[in-house]
């Protein structure tokens, strides 16, 4: 297989991502189109480390580094996610402008 | 073992196609709950990708901690919260699939064939570049989960 069909496929996920971070105000369903641009990025990285056996270990080190940090981007996240929706009883991203001073 | 090429070209066709088809139902679909198990779908899509491109230890990775982890975690969180409208019947076909896929994605895991035979990660040549080149990033990663899991623990404990 070409990886330029890997690499269409994340970009055809990454459209879709920032479509839906665009037209959502749902503070869990943006961070659900990030995820997908999330998985779009991995796609690309691991496609392109794979041409180059030298590339290929960078490109997994730096694939496992990432899955990690994306684990506990979603941890803190969902956690403000919670907060908010225990302070205000919604997740309308629209609503935090009531937090600015 | 190695699989034909047409193999290969149907597994990449079919993970494309589920990838594309969930990334869309996670953005339009109108249950939260619904919208990140296709999240998790997209990440099984993702790994069997992952695989074909000659990574099956990040394809694992990819499994038990992004999909095992980051959006179980997502789910159990909107249960939490009020939104989260009633389970309605008729998953079986949903189910189904995601039981047919995650066979598929395991047995080409398992199977340790890459689309691409001029490159193979090692597992030890993986480690030994996390642990001496990139020590740093690796202890930051440990920190940011070490801290998520504290704000869980804090947040079920209800502190804040």
């Amino acid at each position: 297989m070409e990886v330029q069909y890997y690499l269409l496929l994340s970009a055809a996920l990454l459209s879709i991502g920032i479509y839906g971070i665009l037209t959502r105000r749902n503070m869990i369903r943006m961070l659900l189109s990030a995820e997908i641009i999330f998985n779009a990025a991995l796609l690309s990285l691991l496609s392109l480390a794979s041409l180059d056996a030298s590339y290929g270990t960078v490109g997994g080190a730096l694939a496992v580094i990432a899955i990690s940090l994306s684990a506990a981007e979603v941890g803190v996240v969902v956690s403000i996610a919670i907060l908010m929706f225990r302070m205000r009883g919604t997740l309308d991203t629209y609503e935090l402008r009531k937090f600015r001073g | 073992m190695n699989l034909p090429m047409d193999l290969n070209l149907l597994i990449f066709l079919i993970s494309a196609m589920l990838a594309l088809i969930s990334s869309l139902l996670v953005v339009f679909h109108r249950s939260i709950v619904y919208s990140a198990f296709f999240l998790s779908m997209v990440g099984i899509a993702n790994a069997l990708l992952f695989s074909l491109l000659g990574f099956p230890i990040i394809a694992l990775f990819h499994l038990i901690v992004y999909v095992g982890a980051a959006v179980t975690f997502i789910l159990f969180s909107l249960v939490m919260m009020r939104e989260v409208p009633t389970v309605e019947p008729g998953l079986k076909v949903a189910a189904l699939s995601s039981l047919v896929l995650a066979a598929l994605v395991l047995s080409r895991i398992f199977l340790s064939v890459s689309a691409q035979p001029s490159f193979y990660l090692e597992y030890r040549e993986l480690t030994s570049i996390l642990v001496e080149r990139y020590w740093f990033a690796l202890i930051v990663a440990s920190f940011a989960l070490v801290t998520t899991l504290i704000e869980a623990i804090t947040l079920a404990r209800r502190e804040v």
